[in-house]
């Protein structure tokens, strides 16, 4: 697969456009000439591990950054005009409130800056917190809290969502609830811009995803169309009683790779229909006992891997910034 | 801010940093229970104070000042910057030095709720008078809270955390505590700290919020004091708004350190236009008695047994006599500065030594010395204020601090002390008679 190159983009339709992004931190290059588009309406995801630069990319176009070079348009507006900052939405990672505010007093603080604001009711009963309204920010649960933020962030009708980690640090139940919001503030034709470092979240969540690298933007698509245009193969494992013969393993059609394990056979394949079908046969003719079989086809992790030539770090199932 | 929205928006801000304020277990104590623990210890040490604790309002107020603006603020500053609260505020449409605005408002008026306590306080407790002049104690808190905020705002810059934001209140309260007239008195520091505490801020608080709680006083004369202030808090305030942080982890660019030193150069500055304009005069220990005599007091003073005004002790020309040549002199007693001291009565003792000196130096104008004493006594001073220390002058020879020479008038001679404070008696009771009109001008 071609790594995608940096999208020239200045689509007048686009909803958040970013041409040539440069942000240095004295020597270290923290994002290095990004250029991407978001369609209105879409959900785009920027995956990559800890240090990649997602979040100062998220920085630089919430205007928390200055760039060093490059451009930023929020819905054609330059994002240094004042009315630019007025259509974006952010959540960002690692905030907090003060300990002794409570869900009400933190949406009307925020919702009465801007013309246009959902009124605290409504996103209370919304997100699901009007239980707590009252209660202090500390009493809140992880899922709460993050219910709150997301609240914020959409208060003053966003055209654009920014969205730093939003599922980092929560149990699963409380990440599918997040992610369920997200998409119903997607549905109203809001742009979603978020990143993650979780390949579920990128997956389940985005339309379309960048990621990101040391700095760089080094594919752009759809997950489906990152792990169809990989070059990296399904892989088979299977395991019989008594162990199949290499001879019988190593003839099978359209196996491009095999090797044994303890798990047993280990096969690589861009055909899997075939390869099963005919491991199937060769099992059944070899009159052995077929005891596991498993299938597993190319991921996120593998096209990282692909596209970078490094792993997924193990150490990136913890939240991080960029 | 531009719009209405955002108008809404900062006062919203406003009103829940008072709200959250006062919800806040921690700064309730730090804010409201620590000053009346000083008001309490205040109350014992000085209790045979009369009336109680007047005399020493100043410094607790100040004290309770202090604490609200350069712990309060920052404290809550940094804490909120160490959460990401700043950091989510700046993508607000607002500009941040607006609520950091908001923020210091507020705790100018939480600092406002804790003095007006303490007043309170005082006066049930203790009994202690309330200020004479309310006008004026509005105006003198506004400048000494405004001075302290703008250095609560500039540790709020330099802290990384809040442990920090401790440790550099600490360097500024405690030397102002100690040997910065605030906490112990500056009457009884020694000399060399009395001078020291010319360069903190602390003192000048202390001696603009204290005058409100005499009648006669107010705020008039302390212009310098609250020019110390203003200056002081505007460096700070200034310095503070350039380094402000909004990020936990944002570092502090190497041009700090000059904001940082413009800040404490205004400590400086102020000090060494105290120290050479006069101001840093060493204040004796029993220096403020003079407020305390009363009318009763003078009434018990006689003018008997005087020398007679041409008589070769304590000579005193009559009031036509005021030839040409001593308009120069006239002149030259008008600007001396220790005649124009804050502490009116030591000014108007500097005064009376000055004739004293004359007299016993046998200078050829020691009459017309005397004589231009008391034109400048009752031409630079309150009536009042004058008779208090004249009497206080007949009653504690011993008090204040006497004035042996007086080379800036040509008085070069050096009589002995205890000689010019005799000698002080006998013309404070000469200028005091005509003053109560029981001596014929």
């Amino acid at each position: 697969m071609h790594p995608v190159a940096n999208v020239a983009a200045s689509s007048i339709d686009a909803a958040v456009s970013v041409a040539g992004l440069w942000k240095r931190y004295g020597a270290t290059e923290a994002v290095r000439g990004i250029s991407f588009e978001v369609a209105p309406g879409e959900i785009f995801g920027l995956l990559g591990p800890n240090g990649a630069g997602k979040t100062t990319t998220l920085e630089c176009i919430l205007g928390l950054r200055l760039p060093d070079s490059g451009s930023i348009r929020i819905n054609g507006l330059d994002i240094k005009a004042s009315r630019a900052k007025r259509l974006i939405g952010a959540q960002l990672q690692a905030a907090a409130l003060q300990d002794k505010i409570t869900p009400r007093q933190a949406l009307e603080l925020f919702g009465s800056f801007y013309p246009q604001s959902f009124g605290a009711e409504e996103l209370l009963l919304r997100f699901d917190i009007e239980s707590k309204a009252d209660a202090a920010f500390a009493t809140l649960s992880g899922g709460q809290k993050q219910r709150l933020f997301l609240a914020l962030a959409v208060i003053n009708r966003p055209a654009v969502l920014v969205l730093d980690e939003p599922g980092a640090g929560l149990d699963p139940q409380a990440r599918r609830t997040i992610h369920s919001l997200i998409r119903e503030v997607a549905a109203e034709g809001r742009t979603v811009l978020l990143s993650t470092h979780d390949l579920e979240e990128a997956h389940r969540l985005c339309g379309r995803l960048g990621i990101m690298d040391s700095g760089r933007l080094v594919a752009v698509a759809s997950p489906a169309e990152l792990i169809e245009r990989s070059q990296a193969t399904t892989r088979v494992t299977v395991r019989t009683a008594p162990p199949l013969a290499s001879s019988a393993v190593g003839t099978l059609p359209e196996v491009t790779g095999a090797r044994f394990d303890e798990s047993g056979w280990v096969l690589e394949t861009r055909a899997a229909n075939h390869v099963l079908a005919d491991l199937v046969r060769r099992v059944d003719e070899a009159g052995a006992q077929l005891l596991d079989l498993e299938l597993r086809r190319p991921s996120l992790e593998d096209v990282f891997i692909e596209l970078t030539g490094r792993p997924w770090p193990v150490d990136d199932a913890r939240g991080g910034a960029a | 801010m531009s719009t209405l929205p955002e108008w809404k928006g900062w006062v919203r801000h406003f009103l829940l940093t008072i709200g959250l304020n006062f919800s806040n277990p921690q700064a309730i104590v730090y804010g409201y229970l620590v000053p009346v623990f000083f008001l309490v210890a205040f109350g014992s040490v000085f209790r045979s104070d009369t009336p109680p604790l007047l005399s020493r309002m100043g410094q607790i107020l100040t004290i309770t000042i202090l604490g609200g603006a350069c712990f309060g603020l920052p404290t809550a500053l940094v804490a909120e910057r160490e959460r990401g609260i700043w950091r989510r505020y700046r993508l607000l449409p607002i500009s941040i030095s607006w609520l950091v605005l908001s923020a210091m408002i507020a705790r100018l008026l939480i600092v406002a709720s804790a003095v007006l306590i303490q007043i309170a306080l005082a006066r049930a407790v203790y009994g202690t008078p309330l200020p004479a002049r309310p006008g004026a104690a509005a105006l003198a808190f506004l400048f000494v809270t405004g001075a302290f905020l703008g250095m609560g705002l500039l540790i709020a810059a330099l802290a990384d955390n809040v442990p920090a934001v401790q440790a550099l209140g600490q360097c500024i309260f405690l030397p102002m505590i100690l040997i910065g007239g605030v906490g112990v008195p500056l009457e009884v520091l020694p000399a060399w700290a009395q001078r020291v505490a010319g360069f903190m801020p602390g003192r000048y608080a202390v001696e603009v919020l204290q005058p409100c709680f005499d009648a006669r006083q107010g705020i008039r004369g302390t212009g310098f004091r609250l020019g110390a202030l203003a200056v002081i808090g505007l460096a700070a305030g200034i310095s503070g708004t350039k380094l402000f942080r909004w990020e936990a982890g944002q570092r502090i660019g190497r041009p700090a350190r000059w904001w940082v030193a413009a800040g404490l150069a205004s400590w400086g500055m102020v000090g060494l236009v105290a120290w050479r304009t006069g101001k840093l005069q060493p204040v004796p220990a029993d220096a403020r008695a003079w407020n305390t005599i009363t009318e009763a007091q003078m009434g018990q003073i006689g003018f008997d047994g005087l020398p007679a005004d041409n008589d070769f002790i304590a000579a005193l020309a009559p009031s036509h006599s005021d030839p040409e040549r001593t308009k120069v002199l006239a002149g030259k007693l008008a600007v001396w500065p220790p005649g124009q001291l804050d502490d009116s009565g030591q000014s108007i003792r500097n005064l009376v030594c000055v004739a004293a000196v004359a007299d016993l130096s046998e200078d050829p104008r020691e009459a017309e010395i005397a004589r231009l004493v008391y034109q400048q006594i009752r031409r630079g001073f309150v009536p009042a204020v004058a008779r208090q220390a004249l009497a206080w002058i007949i009653l504690g020879p011993e008090d204040g601090q006497a004035l042996t020479k007086a080379p800036e008038l040509g008085l070069f001679r050096h009589p002995p002390e205890r000689l010019v404070r005799q000698r002080s008696v006998v013309y404070a009771k000469k200028y005091l008679g005509r003053a109560l009109g029981k001596i014929p001008e």
